[in-house]
């Protein structure tokens, strides 16, 4: 007895909205990270320990979208979502569109999403320690409490009202310009 | 018990143990094919007999290919390429691997390179890049033991450009690990404690990781279980062969349970301290093992509580009250190298001050706590941790630790 | 645990359960240098709803992918090689089979047909050696699962195959595929594997390493197969059952223990009933047996069944007796609330004798024949004259 042979093929691009959504935070976070290290000291220190070309991607498999971050001329910059603009010297990578939309809609943290296997480290793991610790503190300015404690596996409660206030304009007013 | 939205676990070796276990080798190697192996081993092993032994095992099942006992202390590239030259020389079709974690990982990485007919080793380390079944690998650990005859990781030092190579897929995993009570036999009081209790923070921290699932956290119970029953007693007769075979049976546990769980505390900073002062692994682990608990006391008590039935059993856990069962995992822990440090003369160290060398020089100088503190801040581990780590708390705990004193939980920032 | 005699354990297969795990499948194929799978499945018996969720599960991914679903419940070797037939035209690299039983015994078959290169799956046979791992195979259980999906036995065509190559490399257990639809079927696979499972757990020679695969799926079970019997929306105590019921099948191919496994597998073949129904009905009088033989293995269940507090409350006289008063109590809540839909003995399952006769004469070839004759009349079998 025969059965119907479906003979499909399966094309990337199959899950729009959530490739926008993914691509729109991703965008939104790299301008956030060349913002927040401007204006956060602990983030500035850890960008001054990686070496100076030092440049980082962050997004998903199989084609993106994807974030590269990296350090020109001492300065953090947001390079956009070119995997090949610039050598990378780290790359996480999350294994599909739905881990990523689970990450960046904060469903899962980052921590949650490493221990459910959702996202590989391409790079030095020294590397992808502080990249991590600067995503978690980018994340705590750029959230409510509310969410960034479900974002990050430690919320700063310790940090000065003063350095959150300051921090997060800082961090935005930088993140909507571009600067 | 508990299951977690996701998770993913896999232990694909194929494990064979008993007094006697040596002996179905070869029948092992025709099931895969193969009746050709190269032996690889380390200067240690060898003078202690075990590879003797081994081949004895073998010698009318199979022709073996070779026996290579260079293999260094700490991994090494150029070892790798060497045995993988005498490896392809003698038409070898599996490799034997007879040792300790610097052996399985030497052994796993001459797979790579003969199996991909790699010229570069390196190009195979990324995640993804090894995905090709490898050639027949059978692994005979010989301490009770780092658990690396289960896990899927090597590591393989460069030593000529100083780095460090990682490689993390299922296809490293042997397709055999024998577990056979004659390869622990000879390790001395002082080896097995130090060993032991590397397996059982192997154990312990796969159960309370944030990687940790139900399977996961059954190999841990059982591990826990056979490693606090026997080592004690392993420890003070060394040829106790049920309970040699019991810790190794434990210890394989422990490796099957982290190499899914991951680790977290307890290991970043024990490579750490490794690294900056070559303390041995095994003595890091049994110094920091009730230390790491303390840290991330407040984040998992009830899920460390868990570990007081198999640990103590049901005396001890019915008469403890639920509130200070996770206090009691941590000082039965503290009884155990106090044990151990009796049972060994005094060579088990119990916190960091004590650990010395050959000659009796301190190991573990205090000056030299905030480089470890610091050097811990690189190390993987710390990811999977229950709690966050940062540079004063890691030094909090090291200190703790040299001084044997408990962990002023107090001092933990609490998010 | 004895471990004197020493003991060998295998379980080749990896397991990923949750949530979106089938999104993942990409990945894990290339993990094993697999690029374009073909799936093997059925639509009456997988249902549609499974089948597009796999396909989308892949809808990032830019792979090609070949889906055959007309497996049936007749399926035979000719079947398989017409699957095989497609599978080299298409020139696929890995299966991945979506359902349970027959559709998992089929794809099992197929992938030892294409891995061995033979010209005509019609002339495989149990006698064929399967010396060699097989080609890459995932199995993705759906509600419908018996347990031996996972397990290293194929069932076709009264053929029946054993290798532990014919293990799975990957299980994958999604909870938008293992929500039950039907709480016998949930029942019954979940009684399956609980007796599949304390048959091995309990046997003298039991190892420490399956051990802790039969401790995880009996918790499992104990904990959530009531729930997913009875509320059958509840996603997580499905999704418990079906990682237990894929633990049963390593359970089951590393142990010689099988007295109610055979029973069921026999009832299968010659009356078409879940192995679970028969299974849920020798398992009091098993128990028993075994209780008579050497209570301290049944005290050991406790544990798993009881949790830590009551084990450990329990003095160790009253374990064994403990033990088998909570499973009692567990099976007959299942067997109440399904309110008879599981028979709970022969007479009542309606077996026909010429049937029963058909049984009777394949369980007196068993080397132990007489004592699984014992078991079927002390379950109502016996009852069944001509």
């Amino acid at each position: 007895m025969g059965g119907l042979i479906i003979m499909k093929e399966v094309h990337a691009g199959g899950k729009l909205l959530k490739k926008v959504y993914v691509a729109i935070f991703l965008w939104f976070t790299g301008r956030a990270i060349q913002a927040t290290a401007k204006v956060d000291k602990e983030v500035k220190k850890e960008f001054d320990a990686l070496p100076d070309d030092f440049t980082f991607a962050l997004g998903c498999l199989p084609n993106g979208p994807w974030m590269v971050v990296g350090k020109e001329k001492g300065k953090v910059k947001y390079f956009g979502g070119d995997l090949n603009s610039r050598k990378i010297h780290l790359r996480l990578v999350i294994k599909n569109i739905e881990a990523a939309f689970l990450i960046l809609s904060f469903q899962e943290s980052t921590a949650l999403a490493t221990t459910r296997n959702r996202l590989m480290t391409d790079g030095e793991v020294p590397y992808a320690l502080s990249v991590i610790r600067i995503l978690d503190i980018v994340e705590v300015y750029l959230l409510p409490k509310i969410i960034a404690s479900l974002a990050v596996k430690r919320y700063p409660s310790w940090w000065s009202f003063g350095r959150k206030l300051a921090g997060r304009i800082g961090v935005y007013t930088r993140t909507l310009l571009g600067i | 018990m508990i299951l977690p939205d996701y998770y993913e676990f896999c232990c694909r070796v194929k494990i064979v143990a008993g007094h006697d276990a040596l002996e179905k080798i070869p029948a092992l190697l025709a099931e895969m094919g193969s009746k050709k192996p190269l032996i690889i081993t380390d200067k240690g092993v060898a003078a202690a007999g075990l590879v003797d032994i081994v081949v004895n095992a073998l010698k009318d099942g199979v022709t073996i290919g070779g026996i290579a006992d260079n293999v260094p202390p700490d991994s090494d590239l150029k070892v790798v390429n060497q045995l993988a030259g005498l490896y392809r020389d003698n038409a070898c079709d599996a490799i034997i691997a007879v040792g300790g974690g610097s052996v399985m990982d030497t052994a796993k990485g001459v797979n790579i390179v003969v199996s991909e007919n790699a010229t570069d080793l390196m190009a195979f380390s990324g995640a993804g890049a090894l995905n090709r079944r490898l050639k027949p690998l059978v692994a005979i650990p010989t301490t009770a033991g780092t658990g690396s005859e289960v896990t899927l990781v090597a590591v393989i030092k460069d030593h000529e450009k100083h780095q460090k190579m990682l490689f993390t897929s299922y296809v490293l995993l042997p397709n055999v690990s024998i577990l056979d009570s004659r390869m622990t036999m000879t390790m001395p009081p002082f080896i097995t404690a130090m060993t032991g209790m590397d397996a059982l923070s192997h154990a312990v921290e796969g159960y309370y990781c944030l990687q940790k699932n139900p399977l996961s956290d059954a190999h841990s119970l059982a591990a826990v279980n056979m490693i606090h029953q026997y080592l004690s007693t392993v420890t003070q007769n060394p040829s106790d062969k049920e309970g040699r075979l019991a810790m190794a049976v434990g210890a394989c546990l422990a490796g099957i349970s982290f190499s899914n769980s991951m680790v977290g505390i307890v290991h970043n900073l024990g490579h750490a301290t490794g690294a900056v002062c070559g303390v041995p692994h095994g003595i890091c682990m049994a110094v920091l093992l009730p230390y790491g608990l303390e840290y991330n006391m407040h984040k998992c008590g009830d899920t460390i509580a868990e570990l007081l039935l198999p640990m103590a059993g049901e005396e001890v856990y019915r008469t403890t009250p639920k509130a200070e069962r996770a206090d009691k995992v941590v000082s039965l822990i503290r009884q155990m190298n106090q044990d151990l440090n009796a049972i060994t003369g005094g060579r088990h160290a119990r916190y960091f001050s004590e650990v010395k060398d050959r000659d009796g020089k301190q190991m573990v100088p205090r000056d030299v706590l905030p480089a470890i503190a610091k050097a811990a801040l690189l190390d993987g581990a710390t990811i999977y941790n229950p709690e966050d780590q940062d540079y004063e708390e890691n030094l909090l705990v090291l200190e703790a630790a040299w001084e044997g004193k408990p962990l002023d939980r107090s001092k933990i920032k609490k998010g | 645990m004895d471990l004197t005699n020493g003991f060998a354990f295998t379980c080749p297969f990896k397991t990923n359960s949750g949530n979106k795990a089938l999104e993942n499948l990409p990945v894990e194929l290339a993990g094993l240098n697999a690029f374009k799978p073909l799936i093997i499945t059925s639509r009456p018996l997988a249902g549609c709803r499974a089948i597009s969720t796999l396909k989308n599960a892949f809808g990032d991914s830019g792979m090609t992918l070949g889906i055959f679903d007309g497996v049936t419940e007749t399926a035979d070797l000719s079947v398989v090689e017409q699957i095989r037939d497609i599978f080299v035209k298409g020139q696929y690299d890995s299966i991945i089979a979506l359902g349970g039983g027959v559709v998992v015994d089929v794809a099992k078959i197929v992938n030892l047909a294409v891995s061995q290169k033979v010209a005509d799956a019609r002339q495989l046979s149990p006698a064929t050696a399967i010396r060699d791992p097989l080609g890459p195979f995932i199995v993705i259980p759906t509600a419908a699962a018996t347990g031996m999906e996972t397990s290293k036995y194929a069932f076709l065509q009264g053929k029946s195959f054993v290798s532990v190559h014919l293990m799975p490399d990957l299980v994958i257990l999604d909870p938008r595929l293992t929500r039950a639809k039907d709480g016998k079927a949930v029942a019954e696979a979940g009684f399956a594997a609980f007796g599949r499972i304390l048959e091995a757990d309990i046997a003298p020679d039991r190892n420490p390493l399956m051990h802790a695969y039969a401790f995880t799926a009996l918790r499992f079970l104990r904990e959530n197969l009531a729930d997913a019997v009875n509320k059958r929306c509840n996603k997580k105590a499905s999704l418990a059952v079906a990682n237990a019921v894929a633990m049963s099948g390593c359970v089951i191919s590393n142990t010689d223990q099988n007295v109610l496994h055979r029973l069921g597998q026999v009832f299968q073949k010659i009356v078409h009933v879940h192995p679970g129904m028969i299974i849920g009905m020798c398992l009091h009088p098993f128990l028993d047996d075994c209780m008579k033989k050497d209570s301290s293995l049944i005290a050991s269940l406790l544990l798993p069944l009881g949790g830590d507090d009551k084990y450990a409350a329990m003095p160790e006289a009253g374990r064994a007796g403990e033990a088998l008063r909570d499973i009692y109590e567990f099976s007959y809540e299942i067997y109440r609330s399904l309110k008879g839909k599981i028979p709970r003995t022969i007479t009542e399952a309606g077996i026909q004798q010429y049937l029963m006769n058909d049984v009777m004469d394949i369980i007196n070839q068993e080397p132990d024949g007489a004592y699984l004759r014992t078991m079927i009349d002390r379950v109502g079998g016996g009852s069944i004259k001509a």
